[in-house]
């Protein structure tokens, strides 16, 4: 009976040797998660990952700076600098002079638009804020600064650099401009329409997220995208990996889409394709960005 | 008497055995080959834009630093005009683009415009075909001949080393992978390129004929790859880790005739022959840009070195140097057609012809 209880008493401690285990192990990985620094100091993000630009979807994040040095986000090493304008065999770089530092847990970090002559090539094993070139605005860019973007080489996928790196202070949530049922050549901005035809639409979106960046590289992208009609989830878009296959290139994780697929024309988001029927419908959207600043709108629409 | 006999007879074969000897096993002296100098051209003096005349003779292109144009295998020099930002350039072709380019205009040598092309990105020409790099250096479209775009291929990662034949344009990605696509864009090649601690493509080559893809991949270590197309699939055909750590783009390509294929290597040039799978080495100072080429009888002719240091380099082989020229200048460029190298320092254009003497 004692031996018994003695037993049970031990199994006791060790469940609670592994929960405490357990408990560290998840904080330290939650640590790892941000265990990045920013590659400039007071960055202003003029694109965030998913952003549509020209000729384009940000897979990273762009930093507007008008100077200032260019440090590693974490140690490291220098995997490739390229420090002009085209390779010997005549490929140019849009991405202007760059370098690539291997973090690890098999991270590729990419700099890019770096001030031409400014690229530390002669570097190998780098140590978290060791210095990598200065901002620039070489190559195909907006605007002065750097383009971040980050690569993991075990899925294969660019990731969001804001889910690396520390927070930014943001107290704004992302903007709903404008939403918009298209069909055939027919558009009805939600808000303006009283009534639309019955019929299949797609529903596109205009949102942006708040910066203080003197420059963007188009309509700030939000983390999160929901979409509900009359109660029903329609889409739910994460902007968290961006993936190429059959030479395409996708975003979402969780419903990857092809970009060509995803924005309009003009750079609205094409959330879902949806048949309304007549009666009433109401659309319910919430975005969010990476700070957890949330806005939530609805419309209701009346269906002809 | 006898003996006497004896002694003609082995006199007569002495003499017999000698002149079948030089019947049989004499050869010629070997010509020398010598490096003619055959006309020299200064830039300054030449025309700053296309003049509509066609030249005489095949046209060759040049870039010296800012400035780009056209001579003629007779010495006339078509044009040489200042390089705005970005140039895409050939032998039958430029274009001219700005760093935000959202399209720029095909020009022939004589400055008559092929088309426009209303696309975003950086035009680059290789192999007779044109190609425009997306404002992402992960996304590469195809021009057909009248500017429109016949294909658009994203990558998964950003695009870091190319090379092209007239049938297959394959594309080194920083992830470690190779992607090559036919004339459609359609993906006929994949290959990752492992065993390297860091994953990565630093140079791409593909022979003429399109059968061979050579690259130089990955980090600790580094190493050469070559691919061969057997039936529809390229596969390993040859490999070797490298000394080298190059962390930047490495020059790589093949000769005209696709028999060889030359690639930088620590303290020289690496060769390696496609028919017999020899490998070698070829000495010469650390270089960041090589003039690469084979004349008619297989001498391989390169320009190695950097900035002020850089040498002119004819080779037979490993150990048979036969021209080894120091070069002064900042600015240089070789363009090699079947035994005349054209060798462009700074403001002059040299031409020089290899021949037997």
């Amino acid at each position: 009976m004692r031996k018994a209880t003695s037993q049970r008493s031990r199994g006791k401690r060790l469940a609670a040797w592994l929960v405490a285990a357990g408990l560290l192990c998840g904080a330290l990985g939650a640590g790892a998660l941000w265990a990045m620094d920013w590659p400039v100091e007071a960055p202003k993000l003029a694109a965030t990952f998913g952003t549509p630009a020209a000729g384009r979807v940000v897979t990273g994040v762009a930093i507007a700076a008008q100077n200032g040095l260019v440090r590693s986000i974490d140690d490291g090493e220098l995997a490739f600098a390229f420090d002009e304008a085209t390779t010997p065999s005549g490929l140019p770089s849009t991405l202007g002079s760059f370098a690539v530092v291997e973090h690890p847990n098999d991270m590729a970090a990419v700099y890019a638009h770096l001030l031409p002559g400014s690229v530390s090539d002669y570097l190998t094993k780098v140590k978290r804020g060791t210095i990598l070139g200065s901002v620039g605005s070489s190559g195909w860019t907006e605007g002065q600064g750097l383009l971040l973007e980050i690569f993991d080489r075990r899925k294969g996928n660019w990731v969001n650099p804001l889910l690396l790196l520390p927070s930014l202070p943001d107290g704004y949530a992302p903007t709903i401009r404008s939403v918009a049922l298209m069909g055939g050549e027919k558009s009805y901005a939600l808000g303006e329409a009283k009534s639309v035809p019955q019929g299949t639409y797609e529903i596109a979106a205009d949102i942006t997220d708040a910066t203080d960046a003197p420059w963007t590289a188009g309509p700030l992208a939000p983390y999160v995208i929901r979409l509900s009609v009359d109660g029903t989830e329609l889409s739910r878009e994460v902007f968290d990996v961006a993936f190429g296959k059959g030479g395409r290139l996708s975003l979402f994780s969780s419903s990857p889409r092809p970009l060509s697929e995803l924005r309009t024309g003009d750079g609205r988001y094409l959330l879902a394709e949806h048949l309304f029927t007549r009666g009433r419908s109401i659309i319910e959207m919430s975005v969010e960005d990476v700070a957890g600043n949330r806005r939530d709108a609805t419309w209701s629409v009346s269906i002809q | 008497m006898e003996e006497s006999g004896t002694k003609r007879l082995v006199i007569s074969g002495i003499i017999l055995a000698g002149i079948a000897y030089f019947l049989i096993c004499a050869q010629p002296l070997p010509k020398e080959l010598a490096l003619i100098p055959v006309w020299a051209r200064g830039l300054a003096d030449a025309p700053t834009a296309p003049a509509s005349t066609p030249a005489l003779g095949d046209v060759h292109s040049f870039r010296l630093g800012d400035k780009f144009g056209y001579f003629s295998s007779s010495g006339n020099i078509l044009f040489s005009a200042p390089v705005p930002y970005g140039l895409a350039l050939a032998s039958n072709s430029y274009a001219l683009y700005d760093k935000d380019s959202t399209g720029f205009s095909v020009r022939t040598p004589t400055g008559s415009e092929l088309f426009k092309a209303s696309i975003l990105g950086y035009p680059f020409f290789a192999a007779g075909r044109r190609f425009v790099m997306g404002p992402a250096q992960d996304s590469v479209a195809e021009l057909d001949s009248s500017g429109h775009r016949a294909w658009t291929y994203e990558f998964p990662s950003i695009v870091t080393a190319f090379g092209a034949s007239p049938s297959l344009a394959v594309f080194g990605l920083m992830d470690g992978n190779l992607v090559g696509l036919d004339r459609t864009g359609k993906e006929v090649m994949h290959f990752s390129s492992g065993g390297s601690n860091i994953p990565g493509i630093y140079g791409v080559a593909v022979s003429p004929d399109g059968k061979l893809v050579a690259a130089v991949a990955g980090l600790e270590k580094q190493r050469l790859v070559v691919l061969e197309k057997r039936y529809s699939a390229y596969r390993v055909t040859w490999h070797r880790w490298l000394d080298s750590d190059f962390r930047r783009p490495v020059a790589i390509s093949f000769t005209s005739d696709g028999k060889r294929l030359m690639y930088e290597v620590p303290g020289g040039v690496g060769v390696f022959e496609r028919d017999s799978r020899k490998d070698y080495t070829i000495a010469a100072s650390t270089a960041d840009r090589l003039g690469l080429s084979v004349n008619d009888w297989g001498i391989l002719v390169l320009l190695s070195g950097s900035q002020d240091s850089r040498r002119l380099i004819c080779a037979a082989s490993p150990d048979r140097r036969l021209v080894d020229i120091p070069i002064s200048a900042s600015e240089t460029f070789i363009t090699i057609d079947g035994s005349s190298i054209y060798l462009g320092v700074d403001e002059d254009i040299v031409r020089l012809d290899l021949r037997e003497e």
